[in-house]
């Protein structure tokens, strides 16, 4: 009995070794259910689980896009605004832009949003943007209310204004704690995610 | 009958083709058009030769552009927004439509040539076969004309806040000779290409920029500048800066002056990028031993009085008209506006009735405003009227307006006013043997344009009045001057010129009350002091005299005429001692003045023989 008991566990332990291996063999073809937004660190990231009952707030930037990097002293003020009521979540794009290089960027332009990668761009399928940078604000039940351009300093590539005069994230995040209607979406001004593919 | 069939395989080859895109025309209308099994434009055949011909000038590493465009890679990764913004026309930057008369390094991409990026972005953004690559661009790293013979960089740092609207801040070089020298290029560097939207120099012979910086050295901001300049010495060079820029010489002849004790002022267009950016901007002056030939000219036309918008209003035409006196080459034009011009044009009108489309900009966009460079000197002969023509729009369709509401905008300084000049280089063609500066004659002539197009033009009449008196029209001079001081009845500088032409012109009584207006607006006013006191030579009043002469040299001790004139009254009242010691002081500074050589040999002639 011993000695078959031993046996059994040693064939156990090796059989969840083959399943390790047979599942690393499989991703390459069921991607779809296992794509996954990353922390910096590497592990997978789940924005939606981490907040259950809040508002989760998506912003989308790239390291080499000068709009979204114009932006990124209105977006940390906005999501230090919100810090307690929502989860405020800054979205990196692009297979270049790695762990360091994306801390890096976060320090040099004053971030102290939280970062993830989105190599895959599944919070982008998500989110339905489609430029850098553009926001998508999910309610407490995180159902999309709201994705679009961040505010209208930009009408188009080079026509800028001096000063934005509608703000639809503001608005968009202030709509889900309220319970307000959101503005309707607008498409963003800047780098096209597309290109990224 | 061999070659006949030939012909005949080759015209239906040919239909072939012309059917086969009229199809892929009209499928597109209904559903994507099918893939062509092999893409019809690839990257390395077709799109290569125009990003590097048209766009790697900025986008590569180091330059302005915010990525590289030399590869492959590089385009793929930015594949829909090259379409999209060569589409838009926003890529490259070039303004002006295209017209008969061309300008050097014109930036603009054919209609075939946007076209054919759209198709291979439709078509999958294919790479193609490598034989078909033409050579990368090659980039001279650094100073683009070599190593410059004297680098010069801006005293202090301007940190750039992360956010914000845009800034317009200028540093003060200080030059670096010890002489006057001779420069036949300056390579500007205006610091970080990314941040930095054009730069341009201003030459302040005066120093009269340094007044407004705060902390010296650290320079000041401010989008438009006025250098104040005391004797005629005419801008005659664009030095503007603007992302792509390569530098280049100044055509033979062309030499650019540089004295000591000449400030270079560079104003600097900057855009904040999200992080605090750290501006310090050099300038590499290149040296020549050949002194300047030709002298061109910067006319400046404008119409900024006329700029009064109301709120909302899209359609405000400004314009100014100018005929030139003489026959010109124009080298150069730069249009100016701020954010609410939208349609900027200039045409000429030659005196046989023919027009020539000098510039006209259709969708005006000051950030990316540049000099333009015709391809060739343009001939305007004597005669050829010159007219600009600016639509502006305040209304709130003008994304870059800085007034939401928008406000009523007049013209001014300040980038929230507005403005309506137009800047042309000119070269005067006028035989050498010439008596007088051509150039004087051109800016005489812009002055009496813009005393009649303002009487109430303080500038215009003391500039007018300024060129005629070196031509020597001196009943008229002293008229305008008389205009500018009854329109500035304080102002020292116009005080002192009335008198101090008054006086040319023989009316010392006349000159007095003037010239004493002038010291009492400014008493250390050096010209005002020695004018008021020859005034008052000139009718015996030699205690009076002496008293100026005396603040004179207090105020410019290196100046031989005032010791001289000084030792001269006291001597005319019999202080020959004091006199005496004038006089050595006069020619202490210079040893060839003969008024105080002569006086003092007078004096030591009547000491050696007392009362004769």
């Amino acid at each position: 009995m011993h000695a078959s008991s031993v046996i059994s566990q040693r064939r156990s332990f090796s059989c969840t070794l083959l399943m390790a291996a047979a599942f690393a063999l499989a991703l390459p073809l069921s991607q779809a259910a296992q794509k996954t937004a990353l922390h910096l660190d590497g592990t997978a990231a789940k924005p939606f689980q981490r907040a259950p009952g809040k508002p989760v707030v998506l912003v989308f930037v790239r390291t080499d896009c000068p709009i979204s990097n114009r932006y990124a002293p209105l977006i940390q003020r906005i999501s230090s605004q919100y810090a307690n009521k929502v989860a405020f979540w800054l979205v990196y794009l692009g297979k270049t832009a790695s762990a360091d290089k994306i801390r890096q960027h976060q320090s040099e332009y004053g971030y102290r949003v939280p970062a993830l990668r989105d190599p895959q761009h599944v919070l982008v399928a998500e989110a339905q943007v489609l430029v850098t940078p553009e926001a998508a604000v999910f309610d407490a039940h995180h159902r999309l209310v709201y994705h679009g351009r961040i505010d209208n300093s930009y009408e188009d590539v080079g026509r800028s204004r001096p000063a934005a005069t509608t703000h639809e994230l503001d608005e968009a995040i202030q709509a889900v704690l309220s319970g307000k209607t959101p503005p309707p979406n607008s498409p963003g001004v800047g780098c096209f995610i597309a290109d990224l593919e | 009958m061999t070659s006949s069939s030939r012909t005949v395989v080759a015209c239906l080859l040919g239909m072939g083709s012309a059917v086969a895109v009229a199809f892929a025309n009209k499928s597109g209308l209904s559903e994507p058009p099918p893939a062509p099994a092999v893409p019809q434009v690839t990257f390395n055949r077709d799109i290569a030769p125009i990003l590097f011909h048209s766009c790697a000038i900025c986008h590569h590493p180091g330059e302005a552009g915010p990525f590289a465009l030399l590869t492959y890679a590089d385009a793929k990764a930015r594949a829909r927004q090259i379409a999209a913004v060569t589409a838009k026309r926003f890529m490259p930057p070039w303004l002006p439509e295209q017209q008969e008369l061309k300008f050097a390094d014109e930036l603009r991409l054919s209609e075939d040539q946007i076209a054919l990026i759209q198709k291979w972005v439709d078509e999958g953004a294919s790479e193609g076969a490598p034989g078909d690559l033409p050579p990368a661009p090659h980039f001279v790293p650094g100073w683009q004309l070599g190593q410059p013979d004297k680098i010069i960089e801006a005293e202090k740092p301007y940190t750039l806040p992360a956010s914000g609207s845009d800034m317009y801040w200028n540093f003060i070089f200080r030059t670096p000779v010890a002489r006057t020298r001779w420069l036949n290029a300056i390579e500007i560097r205006p610091g970080d290409k990314r941040v930095v939207h054009h730069a341009n120099i201003l030459v302040d012979r005066g120093q009269s920029a340094r007044r407004q910086e705060k902390v010296p050295g650290a320079g000041f901001p401010g989008m438009e500048l006025k250098i104040a300049s005391e004797t005629f010495d005419p801008d005659s060079h664009f030095l503007f800066w603007k992302p792509g820029t390569v530098p280049r010489a100044e055509p033979e002849g062309m030499s650019l002056r540089l004295d000591q004790d000449t400030d270079l002022v560079l104003n600097i267009h900057l855009q904040p990028s999200g992080k605090p950016e750290k501006i310090q901007p050099s300038l590499g002056l290149y040296f020549t031993n050949q002194p300047a030939t030709l002298f061109p000219l910067l006319l400046q036309m404008e119409n900024d009085r006329q700029l009064d918008i109301p709120a909302g209003e899209k359609h405000f035409v400004v314009t100014d008209d100018f005929t030139l006196p003489l026959d010109v080459e124009l080298l150069a034009i730069y249009p100016h506006a701020h954010y609410l011009g939208r349609d900027l044009q200039a045409l000429a009108t030659l005196p046989d009735g023919s027009k020539k489309r000098l510039i006209h900009i259709p969708q005006w966009d000051l950030n990316w405003q540049a000099v333009y460079r015709y391809a060739a000197p343009v001939p305007l002969p004597k005669g050829t009227t010159i007219s600009m023509r600016y639509v502006y729009d305040n209304s709130s369709e003008n994304p870059a307006n800085p007034n939401d509401p928008p406000q009523r905008v007049v013209g001014g300084n300040r980038s929230s006013d507005e403005m309506a000049h137009l800047w042309l280089q000119v070269l005067p063609r006028t035989p050498t043997e010439a008596a007088f500066d051509p150039r004087m004659l051109l800016q005489e002539a812009m002055a009496r344009h813009n005393v009649e197009k303002n009487p109430d033009d303080f500038e215009a009449h003391y500039n007018l009045a300024a060129m005629l008196l070196a031509r020597g029209v001196q009943a008229e001079a002293v008229q305008q001057f008389a205009q500018a001081v009854r329109l500035r009845p304080q102002d020292a500088t116009a005080n002192n010129a009335l008198g101090a032409s008054l006086l040319a012109a023989g009316r010392f009584a006349d000159a007095i009350p003037y010239l004493s207006a002038a010291l009492k607006a400014q008493p250390d006013n050096f010209d005002a002091q020695y004018n008021l006191a020859n005034a008052l030579v000139s009718q015996d009043r030699f205690v009076d005299a002496i008293e100026h002469y005396r603040v004179a040299v207090r105020l410019r001790p290196d100046d031989a005429n005032a010791e001289a004139n000084l030792g001269s009254a006291l001597a005319e009242i019999g202080k020959l001692a004091e006199a005496k010691l004038h006089f050595q002081r006069a020619l202490r500074i210079d040893p060839n003045h003969k008024l105080a050589r002569e006086n003092l040999e007078q004096i030591s002639h009547d000491s050696k023989n007392p009362q004769e």
